[in-house]
């Protein structure tokens, strides 16, 4: 069942999108969450939609993958969609019936709208974490943060937290699943029982894998200090980037889709 | 040649726990480690193997005695940096100690710590994961690995560093057969062709006898030290020290003890062969 959570994951390749320089990615995606939040209507989601079409051509990494992540988050989205949908206003979508009476055009428009607006962003950013190794990304986060450094924000501090933080999210997936199934084999129930039951059936899990990822982080921090890790402070990098023409072509078709979504906003 | 890690009479104890009282951990240990030498340190868990390691490269500071290396001492703050660049530590558990999520990424790490630039950076990078054999594995990420090889890229990120020196703290401890295999290959190659410096904490006994000298601990006190050959001949008192010897001593001890005359550290089936059949009355094939 864990096994399922795509998002925060990498997939390794070599396409347009993998190819991308990491900082410009970052940079797009921050435009891209912008023009989704300013997208007026169904329209405009046209736009957007067409550009993720364009990111998931050019990634290598099919939608099929993303909407096993998308999964996990349904229960945002039901959530979302109902309250949207209970508290809209407008005319009742069907006037005939009384007991649907609830179901008003505008909320149900609504619904539609923040569930499409949902899913575009969860894609768009899933996109960003799938073709970017985190490596690269809190890489990018690092240098284009870097001039926060004046206002004492610890920026390669968080970085590296980032870093591992990701590297470790399969490796304690896996360690829960191993304690889920150590449990269960000494009969826990996991299945069964009302909603307070079955969260305190979680303890037993929870509990053994915080002692882990204690363990784990103590037998890390020693190795780092063995490899020489003394902080942000006369650090080189192993990866050097470079804008090319890929960048500057996705840059352009991002602030396409961005001008187009304005000019919708204004007219 | 040269000593690379002096130790001498080195005490630690860590600090109480929730009331229960410290006992060292480390009692008046005095060790020279030779330049190019493969040192295996056996002992049962808890003996302070372990905390001894950490010494080496300066993770734990002497509490009374004195650690060098290289003629620096470990207790200083400003030698930490050049002691770690020359003694570089594999630990256990590969999972816990893999930093980055690709595997080229991960050997870069400390190369990036120590501010090498990027041109040089690559070439070691290339060059130490040739060393380890995993040189096709540079693009995947390393939770998609066996543990063997996770280990070998572990020992990848320290080699980046060009140490003079590498401390493996039980490194097979938790692989199968095979990675066992490679990881044992791989250190063997490291000490032979490269002139590395190896010192191999386990408790397996068939790694212990392919190093060059066999460090016996027991209760935080060094027992016994010298060639596996020397060490293995004392099959009773590693006994008594809860550890196991190479089944052909143990072959060899058990005929003893029936008054039969053989030679007791016999370390290779071929060996043991080679004696038995001697035994037996000289029959030729």
């Amino acid at each position: 069942m864990l096994k399922d959570v795509t998002i925060g994951q990498f997939f390794p390749g070599n396409s347009f999108v993998h190819r991308l320089d990491p900082r410009m990615k970052l940079l797009l995606t921050l435009l891209y969450v912008v023009a989704l939040f300013l997208v007026p209507d169904f329209w405009g989601f046209l736009v957007i939609g067409a550009l993720m079409g364009l990111v998931v051509a050019f990634s290598g990494i099919s939608l099929r993958v993303v909407f096993r992540g998308l999964k996990s988050l349904i229960f945002i989205i039901v959530f979302t969609a109902f309250f949207n949908i209970l508290y809209g206003g407008g005319e009742p979508l069907f006037p005939g019936i009384s007991w649907l009476g609830w179901l008003k055009a505008e909320g149900v428009r609504n619904a539609l709208f923040m569930i499409i607006r949902i899913i575009l962003l969860i894609l768009g950013t899933s996109y960003l974490t799938y073709t970017t190794s985190p490596v690269m990304l809190t890489d990018a986060m690092e240098r284009l943060f870097r001039p926060l450094k004046v206002l004492r924000i610890p920026v390669h501090e968080l970085a590296m937290m980032m870093t591992i933080a990701l590297r470790f999210i399969p490796t304690l997936i896996d360690e829960t699943d191993k304690i889920i199934n150590a449990q269960k084999a000494r009969g826990a129930d996991f299945e069964t029982g009302n909603i307070v039951r079955r969260a305190r059936a979680l303890v037993p899990i929870l509990i053994p894998l915080l002692i882990s990822a204690f363990r784990r982080a103590e037998e890390l921090a020693d190795a780092m200090e063995c490899r020489c890790y003394h902080g942000g402070e006369g650090r080189t990098r192993y990866k050097v980037y470079s804008f090319s023409w890929r960048d500057w072509v996705a840059l352009a078709l991002m602030l396409a889709a961005l001008s187009l979504i304005i000019l919708m906003v204004i007219f | 040649m040269a000593k690379i890690i002096e130790v001498s009479q080195l005490s630690f104890s860590y600090p109480e726990e929730d009331g229960n009282p410290s006992s060292p951990a480390l009692h008046d240990v005095s060790l020279d480690i030779e330049e190019g030498e493969f040192l295996a340190i056996l002992g049962h868990n808890g003996c302070g193997k372990s905390t001894l390691a950490k010494h080496f490269n300066g993770l734990l500071k002497a509490e009374s005695g004195s650690v060098k290396v290289m003629n620096m001492d470990a207790s200083e703050e400003q030698n930490l940096l050049e002691i770690r660049r020359n003694v570089g530590m594999v630990f256990q558990n590969p999972d816990n100690q893999l930093i980055a999520t690709v595997v080229d990424e991960d050997v870069a790490f400390a190369l990036e710590n120590l501010g090498v630039p990027y041109p040089e950076m690559v070439q070691r990078v290339d060059e130490a994961l040739e060393l380890v054999g995993m040189t096709k594995y540079r693009h995947h990420a390393p939770h998609r690995l066996s543990g063997g090889q996770k280990q070998r890229v572990a020992i990848a990120g320290v080699l980046a560093m060009r140490p003079r020196c590498i401390v493996l703290d039980e490194p097979t401890a938790m692989l199968d057969p095979q990675g066992r295999r490679e990881v044992m290959k791989t250190i063997r190659r490291l000490n032979r062709e490269q002139g590395i410096t190896v010192v191999l904490i386990t408790h397996y006994m068939d790694e212990a006898v392919q190093a060059d000298r066999v460090v016996v601990m027991g209760e935080g006190e060094i027992i016994l030290d010298g060639t596996p050959r020397e060490v293995f001949q004392n099959v009773g008192l590693l006994h008594s020290l809860s550890l196991d010897v190479p089944q052909t001593a143990e072959l060899m001890f058990a005929l003893r003890q029936e008054d039969i005359k053989v030679p007791i550290a016999v370390l290779s089936v071929e060996e043991c062969l080679e004696v038995l059949e001697k035994m037996l009355g000289g029959a030729k094939k």
